[in-house]
């Protein structure tokens, strides 16, 4: 298994779309830290953010870590869909007939991968956001521990959506479709569902995954239903286990329907 | 011994039915040619011999196992499918890395297999920007980069300029001589029949012969074209023996119903000389159409 996933994770060094992701990673959470810290204090909006003075606005900046939970779960779906569009599905599975092995090997680099897009959103959002609260002559009232929690939760739930993202590619195969089906998923299908039922809203898995960042619900830089309060995040360990069931889950279904398929 | 049995394979496509009870073995060391129509159910076969497909009835085994089962499958193996299997946006090197790693063998061998197809000086070009001539190549080496027995070539020559066909075939002929099994598709039979030792003739998923090509040829009729300045006096000779001629040139004959080998005989019975005579080449290709065509007609009424 060891040798499959070295594999998976060489087949990832040795693609531009890999290294295309994470700098997407980073130049989309700069660009949500800088736009959130410089409206930060302002009351009015459905982006308001409170004042870099308190813990609420410096927690808001520093964690604007969920595109890189967004693009985890893309960077998932091609891990395994990718082997189709090109139809290099063929050669891996020649190599490795037992196709379970394969998916695993698949779940476990791109969950690896995963978490770099965690730490660079970590690092950027919090570099940035640390830089705008110095900026305004501001005392940081973070600790270093809470900022630390909150890069290692981004490190958690971004490769639990990468995760995901495998179970999705695997079982739909069309790279298109399940792009679409993601960002489709994660802005709209969250947004209404996490609106109309606000006790439902903290088991959606995107909203779970924020959640594990430190991200107070509906306060996702580019995530679901901003404008509805109330309700309250899952405790972290809650919030990994719902995401490690809904990862299992996809990945049962796909190897037990989609993989099992001629590949042509 | 054989080390690929086929019984009674067969696949559905829903209404259609792309390989029919299809049942043929290779013995090691053989090079078999598998021909057929294009939509033959050629790749769809091959692909259910290396376990990307399952078959809806039969069975298709390598060394006596199904591919899945097989200990070090690439070891056994070496395949080439589709020309365009390779990741685009990666270099070759890289592509062949990759397989390396799988098939556990030295990083040393992919600078062999990619000097022995000749790819060495664009190895470390993206496969996107390859031709498919090159991408061929670059499929043949890597079925090749683990040293297998068995090799499954499912329409190599693709895609190949002239030159390239003429590289295949030497290629094909060097691995016949190194003792290997070769399984390789076509749906030109010319392309394969200077390599091969017998020809599997499919067609609509139907077995058609398994022969030599010698078995093929035998009873039916050549044309064997003599160059002779006695041209009338070869034609009458010739007519006596039972043969059809036709005078083409004052000095040229076409000659059917006789083979070269009695041809030669009876100019020298009868002194004259011969300047030249050759085979129809295209023959073979005949006798492939009429065998797919024999069947169609055949298989029509049903």
């Amino acid at each position: 298994m060891t040798l499959l996933v070295r594999v998976e994770l060489v087949k990832l060094r040795t693609v531009r779309v890999t290294y295309g992701l994470i700098l997407t990673v980073a130049a989309l959470t700069g660009l949500f830290a800088v736009i959130e810290s410089s409206e930060a204090g302002k009351t009015s909006g459905t982006y308001a953010v409170a004042s870099l003075t308190t813990a609420a606005g410096q927690t808001t900046v520093t964690t604007l870590t969920s595109w890189s939970m967004i693009l985890a779960a893309v960077l998932g779906l091609i891990v395994a869909s990718g082997e189709f569009r090109h139809a290099s599905a063929t050669l891996t599975y020649l190599a490795t007939p037992d196709r379970k092995r394969v998916l695993l090997a698949k779940l476990l680099a791109a969950a690896f991968v995963g978490a770099i897009f965690g730490l660079v959103a970590a690092a950027v959002s919090t570099g940035l956001g640390l830089a705008f609260i110095a900026g305004h002559g501001d005392p940081i009232v973070l600790g270093a521990a809470t900022m630390l929690g909150h890069a290692a939760g981004a490190m958690v739930g971004a490769p639990l959506l990468a995760m995901i993202g495998v179970g999705l590619g695997s079982l739909i195969r069309s790279q298109l479709v399940g792009i679409i089906a993601i960002f489709i998923w994660a802005l709209v299908v969250e947004s209404a569902i996490g609106g109309l039922f606000t006790s439902i809203r903290p088991f959606l898995p995107y909203t779970a995954s924020t959640a594990l960042a430190g991200i107070r619900l509906g306060g996702a830089a580019f995530g679901p239903a901003h404008s509805v309060r109330g309700g309250s995040a899952l405790p972290f360990a809650a919030a990994a286990v719902l995401l490690v069931g809904v990862a299992a889950l996809v990945s049962v279904v796909a190897a037990r329907t989609t993989m099992r398929r001629d590949v042509a | 011994m054989a080390v690929i049995e086929l019984h009674d394979l067969t696949k559905r496509f829903g209404d259609l039915l792309a390989v029919d009870e299809l049942s043929f073995e290779v013995d090691s060391g053989q090079v078999v040619g598998f021909l057929g129509p294009n939509g033959a159910g050629k790749t769809t076969t091959l692909r259910m011999l290396l376990g990307l497909a399952s078959p809806t009835e039969g069975s298709a085994i390598i060394n006596g196992r199904p591919y899945q089962e097989l200990d070090r499958p690439l070891h056994a193996v070496g395949a080439v499918l589709d020309a365009s299997d390779a990741h685009p946006g990666r270099s070759a090197r890289n592509h062949l890395r990759i397989q390396a790693m799988l098939g556990e063998v030295s990083r040393s061998r992919i600078n062999e297999v990619l000097d022995l197809v000749d790819l060495t000086s664009a190895a470390d070009r993206r496969v996107g920007e390859f031709s498919l001539g090159m991408r061929q190549r670059l499929g043949l080496a890597t079925a090749l980069l683990t040293d297998p027995e068995i090799l499954i070539l499912d329409e190599p020559a693709n895609g190949l300029d002239p030159e390239g066909v003429h590289w295949l075939r030497q290629l094909l002929r060097d691995l016949a001589a190194e003792g290997r099994t070769v399984l390789v598709s076509s749906h030109v039979l010319g392309e394969v029949a200077h390599t091969v030792d017998s020809v599997v003739i499919l067609d609509r998923g139907r077995l058609v012969t398994h022969s030599t090509l010698d078995e093929l040829t035998v009873g039916v009729a050549q044309v064997v074209r003599i160059r002779t300045p006695k041209a009338d006096g070869l034609r009458l000779a010739l007519e006596l023996e039972g043969a059809q001629v036709q005078v083409v040139a004052p000095d040229r004959l076409e000659v059917s119903g006789s083979s070269p080998e009695q041809i030669g005989n009876l100019a020298a019975m009868h002194s004259i000389p011969i300047f030249g005579s050759e085979t129809e080449s295209t023959d073979l290709e005949n006798i492939f159409l009429k065998l797919t065509n024999h069947t169609n007609a055949a298989k029509a009424p049903r």
